[in-house]
């Protein structure tokens, strides 16, 4: 029979805290990266140019379709091997920005899609031009439309972060997983990094909530 | 008969009979138990190259499984008469004590604790914790690397005291720890570390698969004895196998152990030297 025993869980409360702490630091840059890509390439899906749209069909189709995992290895292991080395930190994020960034390209594209013709005819009319519309009408009416889903996305891009254990980088699966091989504490290592991820995925899909009630309705 | 002849042959009956239960005794005593059965039974395991595995062919092969057969070459003069039985580490002890088998051969590291419920062979290796570089790389020893200190990164398999094992030989290193050794390796061959550390042994091992690939950083430390260990309190039988292993480490048999060695850790070992015996000097 297992006896828990959650002492060595506080003796090293602070390296779990850490470890949350850099595997949100790690989520927040990869979000900004990932939404700046989702953003270009959702507006790349409406040119009338085929080259664009085709590009970023290629992106999306291919990364959707790739392990995260795979792409953290590949970027990590073998790009290096080719000549092109980034850091440990630096690696893990462009991996999860080019990741994220096609999720966010879908989230982005079907709030465009959402976005009323006659809206835009409307700004057309008024004297507006391409970049005003885009930037005063279609943008805000997009944002609200892909709220719900960003939300998603960006909850899922949080714990995504635990797959930054596989390359040494010290976050929070990875904190457990040391604590788990040092003192055999598996149950209150894993138990600890569970509750740890799911309220802090908690508290950032209320917030995201309060964000929408107060964005403005159209 | 008066009473000093009759105490006199009680005695000589008295020493009869007890050197007739001695034989009995010695009859009963494991040496013989494994001459009258034929074989060997000798406990270790599957799946840890170059210690012991199976190959593609299915049989045993290993270093701990050549040091089982020097033994039963010893007994028999013939090193397939040998059984081994497949165990996990934790059944080391436990299968010596209960006689599933005769003698365990499994990267068995001494420890005096370990001593108090089996009896110990004499060593046939010495393990330790090595550094291992990439052939060509930035750095080529030690030395080089304790030189450079923080700029050094090292990778090890996630345990318990890696970063302390690092820093007693790196003192400023950083430490990567990977959830595989597969991982630890691959971290070096990516330029992610510049060195590996991990037994020895393994590295050996490794480096023998790939050849020119990669050095030794020519420093080990952590120092653990691996030896054999049989049941307790049958002298007889351990004063046998440690002949059998003594004369393989420094004697007639030293070319099958030699060959072994160098099969395995792709490195000769010393070669004993002709003349005084050095273990008495």
């Amino acid at each position: 029979m297992y006896s828990f025993n959650f002492g060595v869980i506080e003796a090293n409360a602070d390296k779990f805290l850490y470890g949350l702490a850099l595997g949100l630091g790690l989520a927040l840059a990869a979000i900004v990266v990932g939404t700046l890509i989702g953003l270009a390439c959702a507006f790349a899906t409406r040119a009338r140019a085929r080259l664009p749209r085709m590009l970023v069909s290629g992106y999306v189709s291919a990364i959707r379709n790739t392990p995260l995992l795979v792409i953290v290895l590949f970027a990590y292991f073998a790009l290096p091997q080719i000549g092109i080395k980034l850091g440990k930190y630096e690696t893990f994020i462009v991996s999860l920005a080019i990741y994220s960034g096609a999720y966010l390209t879908e989230v982005f594209r079907a709030g465009l899609l959402g976005v009323p013709k006659g809206v835009v005819d409307a700004g057309r009319a008024i004297g507006l031009t391409g970049l005003q519309v885009a930037l005063h009408v279609i943008s805000p009416i997009m944002l609200r439309n892909s709220l719900p889903a960003l939300g998603s996305t960006f909850i899922s891009l949080f714990k995504d972060t635990s797959l930054a254990a596989v390359i040494a980088i010290p976050e929070l699966t990875y904190q457990a997983r040391k604590l788990n091989t040092e003192t055999f504490r598996v149950a209150e290592a894993w138990a600890t990094a569970s509750v740890l991820y799911l309220s802090t995925c908690l508290i950032i899909a209320a917030g995201l909530r309060q964000l929408e009630r107060r964005f403005p309705k159209f | 008969m008066d009473k000093r002849k009759f105490a006199l042959l009680a005695g000589i009956a008295a020493m009869v009979m007890a050197s007739g239960f001695g034989n009995t005794a010695l009859a009963e005593g494991r040496l013989e138990q494994i001459l009258q059965r034929g074989k060997l039974i000798v406990g270790t395991g599957t799946g840890n190259p170059p210690w012991h595995f199976r190959d593609e062919a299915g049989d045993m092969k290993g270093f701990d499984v050549d040091v089982a057969k020097i033994v039963a070459k010893g007994l028999f003069g013939d090193d397939t008469k040998i059984e081994f039985v497949n165990q996990a580490s934790d059944a080391r002890i436990p299968n010596i004590v209960t006689d599933k088998v005769d003698m365990t051969c499994q990267f068995m590291t001494v420890t005096a604790e370990r001593a108090q419920q089996v009896n110990f062979t004499i060593p046939y290796y010495r393990e330790g914790v090595g550094l291992m570089l990439g052939a060509g790389g930035k750095y080529k020893t030690h030395e080089e690397m304790k030189t450079a200190g923080s700029a050094v990164t090292v990778s090890v398999l996630q345990n318990v005291y890696a970063e302390d094992m690092v820093h007693y030989a790196l003192p400023g290193a950083k430490v990567d720890q990977y959830e595989s050794i597969d991982l630890a390796y691959q971290a070096l061959n990516s330029g992610r570390a510049d060195a590996v550390a991990t037994d020895m042994s393994s590295l050996q091992w490794f480096m023998k698969q790939n050849p020119g690939k990669y050095v030794d950083a020519g420093y080990g430390w952590g120092p653990q004895t691996y030896s054999c260990a049989i049941k307790r309190g049958d002298q007889d039988f351990l004063n046998f196998v440690n002949t059998a292993l003594h004369e393989a480490l420094t004697g007639v048999e030293f070319a099958t152990y030699a060959a072994s060695f160098e099969n395995w850790f792709g490195v000769k070992p010393p070669e004993p030297k002709i003349g005084f015996p050095s273990e008495l000097r």
